[in-house]
């Protein structure tokens, strides 16, 4: 078969990709905090994980008013929906509540990127109640990712989100 | 009138090679248990999902989430992807379905009366081209944007990867291998002929 994509571009037609490479770099870059966000999601100890996919994310609320929007962001699994809600609290740090369908008491981790790329991350955990309902309060802003453990280390499938931005 | 020569720039190629041994060994490192050498093959392959979920028609927002799944979905999968082209192919094809999952889910769940945090954000598939400031890449720029859609987005793709990984852009477009390189050819020889009649460009 002949296959003219393997045929070598004049220079002129190098030059022009290359140019058409460098403008889209200029004028739609990916976001500077892309890679960070990426490494963060994925250094997870046990990569055995169902992804729950981010599905929705709404600011509700008065924008006149600013803080007493909530941030609902949806994220929808194969096994499991995990639908969280955040709040800025007074005192500069988030609560977020969150429920889990289908309900089960679950251990629900919210791992907390530290201050620099080279901090360690750090985790929170709680357990979700039999209504699938969990609470983390004072949480600090930054990149975040929320995993869902089985209590016991059974078989039931881990879930991890991509990681978001508190 | 800029000169016309075949040069197959023998230097790209072994750059090329360089690059893939070095994808290699991370890929090889990371199936290992060592994941932090997947770093490096994130800020290799970033720009090009990037481009290819944005080639279809994602918020910014929507972009970066999709390019995280893909990478999140890469983990239970490592086991089996044996070569940096393989890995290059099975992101992008990932990130396309993915993508495609995003803009069909947000067709079906119009949000009316809330306000869509995205709504903010979104700047768009169509960049701003205030931030070209050569006159070179402006001129560019202009014509680019008079190609088909289907032209834009081969070439904005295409131009993302080295030439011998071709097929990546194939399953990047769902397009027949084959058509890849006729359909390159076209949308260039177009780009090419409005350039160099442009004189903003060719006589610089």
């Amino acid at each position: 078969m002949t296959d003219s994509a393997s045929e070598p571009l004049d220079v002129t037609d190098q030059a022009i990709l290359e140019q058409v490479r460098a403008v889209h770099s200029l004028v739609d870059p990916p976001p500077s905090d892309l890679d960070e966000r990426v490494r963060f999601a994925i250094a997870l100890e046990n990569v055995d994980v169902e992804v729950a996919r981010l599905v929705e994310d709404l600011l509700v609320g008065s924008g006149a008013r600013g803080t007493e929007r909530t941030r609902t962001i949806t994220f929808d699994g194969d096994s499991r929906t995990i639908m969280v809600t955040m709040v800025d609290t007074p005192d500069g740090r988030v609560r977020m509540d969150g429920w889990l369908a289908p309900a089960a008491r679950l251990r629900v981790e919210l791992r907390l990127a530290g201050a620099t790329p080279d901090a360690p991350a750090t985790s929170e955990i709680v357990v979700s109640d039999d209504s699938g309902r969990f609470v983390f309060d004072g949480v600090a802003h930054g990149l975040a990712q929320l995993l869902v453990h089985p209590i016991d280390e059974g078989d039931a499938t881990r879930v991890a989100t991509p990681s978001l931005v508190l | 009138m800029t000169p016309v020569s075949t040069d197959t720039t023998p230097s790209a190629e072994a750059g090329h090679d360089d690059r893939r041994e070095r994808l290699a060994r991370c890929l090889e490192r990371a199936r290992s248990g060592e994941l932090a050498a997947l770093d490096e093959v994130v800020r290799e392959l970033n720009p090009l999902l990037w481009h290819v979920a944005r080639a279809q028609g994602l918020t910014v927002d929507q972009a970066a989430d999709v390019v995280q799944t893909t990478w999140l979905e890469l983990l239970q999968r490592l086991q089996e992807i044996r070569s940096p082209k393989a890995l290059a192919a099975w992101l992008v094809t990932t990130t396309r379905r993915e993508a495609w999952r995003v803009s069909n889910w947000r067709r079906q769940h119009k949000q009316e009366g809330t306000e869509i945090l995205e709504s903010t954000a979104d700047r768009g598939p169509e960049p701003s081209e205030r931030l070209v400031e050569d006159e070179r890449d402006r001129v560019l720029w202009g014509h680019f944007q008079r190609l088909s859609e289907r032209c834009r987005t081969l070439l904005r793709i295409v131009a993302q990867v080295d030439r011998p990984d071709y097929s990546i852009v194939a399953d990047a477009m769902e397009m027949p291998r084959g058509s890849i390189g006729p359909t390159r050819g076209r949308c260039l020889a177009k780009l090419r002929e409005m350039l160099l009649a442009d004189p903003g460009w060719s006589s610089s």
